[in-house]
């Protein structure tokens, strides 16, 4: 399971400080949604024993920065993210599938209907559940956003879209274990099963985008290099940490 | 008053939680009931809130760390956990818990997860975002204060 963090300069602890933290909850990694994070990713992986992932996470106030954006920052990271907000942008980040996550789709007066969770599902965007606001905000603002996590998970379980759990710390104190996220999504109206599904996902993304970033990836079935060495080289490009050039 | 017969005692679980705070943080056993009856409050309405019964028994807190322990009543271990993720702030001071595990016994509980000891904070200067910095640090981890607030560190970062 892993859990991705906004993390020094935008947040307030490092990624150490989050891959120490994660480490010990029980996850396996941690994807970083800050672009101008420094952190070495090997070190963190070998003192903590916790894999460390390169992400981006784009926030745009219209499709066409978050055009833009996509260009210039898929290439540099293995999890692409896009941060939701107008209805446009919401509808724009599920249509392209160069973008691997819609996070927070319901912030900022964002909404999702049955065309963008379709759209979602067509495209193998993961649309983010954000547990952020439920774990921190308090009175009318929680209450909102629970309505509005309400709201999200019945057109995802009804359109089977691919989704994501997030817990959204900006802290190493913001983070919650997948237990206790597990008894919070059951309080909300998830299953824990579907807690935990959204936890395994972030790993899914990952390794579908490391694949695609080893030079023996073709395109999706074909793969270049000898039939008897198929195994080998699936396991050394999950190993892989470039981005994902596609 | 005479104590009940055993067969009908409330039957209870005992949570193990480490609690995880700024280091100039205080954090009393009250305040982190309060925290605690407030976050289930609001989570799991009143009804709900008092069946997990969520009474801190044991609790110490010093140099950033503590740890506690909460009885929570048989069945009612999953809303508790929950309520228990929600508490995020205790008097202005961020903090993060985890529950360790779970125990039928407060002797159990205490044996298997309670009493991890760390070690104290001590005051240093540290490399960090290009410039010496002051820093309280503690075994591997560190809060360095910069212009902007301070930040969660390990040594990782300034080594």
């Amino acid at each position: 399971m892993y859990e991705a963090v906004s993390a020094y300069p935008d947040g307030s602890s490092t990624v150490s400080r989050h891959a120490r933290t994660a480490a010990r909850y029980g996850y396996d990694g941690l994807i970083v949604r800050t672009r101008n994070a420094d952190y070495d990713a090997d070190a963190i992986a070998e003192t903590y024993g916790i894999d460390v992932v390169s992400g981006i996470e784009i926030d745009a106030d219209t499709p066409q920065q978050a055009a833009g954006s996509i260009g210039n920052f898929r290439p540099r990271c293995t999890v692409l993210m896009a941060c939701g907000g107008s209805d446009e942008l919401n509808r724009y980040c599920v249509e392209t599938d160069r973008i691997d996550v819609l996070s927070r789709p319901m912030a900022a007066g964002g909404d999702i209907n049955h065309v963008l969770a379709r759209a979602a599902k067509t495209n193998r965007v993961f649309i983010e559940f954000d547990f952020g606001p439920v774990l921190r905000e308090h009175g009318g603002n929680r209450v909102k956003a629970i309505r509005k996590l309400r709201k999200l998970r019945e057109l995802v379980e009804y359109y089977d879209t691919p989704f994501v759990v997030s817990a959204n710390a900006n802290s190493h104190f913001g983070l919650r274990a997948p237990r206790e996220l597990c008894a919070l999504g059951e309080q909300l109206g998830f299953s824990a099963d579907q807690i935990r599904a959204g936890l395994r996902a972030w790993s899914e993304i990952v390794a579908r985008n490391r694949q695609r970033a080893a030079e023996t990836y073709v395109e999706p079935g074909v793969r270049f290099g000898r039939v008897d060495d198929a195994e080998n080289t699936q396991n050394e490009s999950n190993e892989h940490n470039a981005g994902p050039g596609q | 008053m005479k104590h009940l017969p055993k067969h009908i005692r409330p039957r209870w679980r005992y949570l193990a939680v480490g609690i995880e705070s700024l280091p100039e943080a205080t954090i009393s056993r009250g305040d982190f009931q309060r925290a605690l009856w407030y976050a289930a409050g609001n989570l799991l309405g009143d009804v709900k809130s008092a069946d997990c019964d969520l009474t801190v028994y044991g609790f110490s807190f010093d140099n950033g760390t503590g740890e506690t322990l909460i009885r929570v009543r048989r069945g009612e271990t999953e809303p508790a956990r929950a309520a228990l993720a929600c508490v995020d702030r205790i008097d202005d001071a961020p903090v993060g818990l985890v529950v360790r595990g779970i125990s039928g016994t407060v002797r159990a509980c205490e044996e298997r997860y309670l009493g991890r000891q760390t070690g104290l904070f001590e005051q240093r200067h540290v490399d960090f975002a290009a410039a010496r910095r002051p820093a309280i640090c503690r075994d591997d981890v560190a809060e360095i204060s910069l212009s902007s607030g301070s930040v969660s560190a390990t040594e990782l970062d300034f080594e």
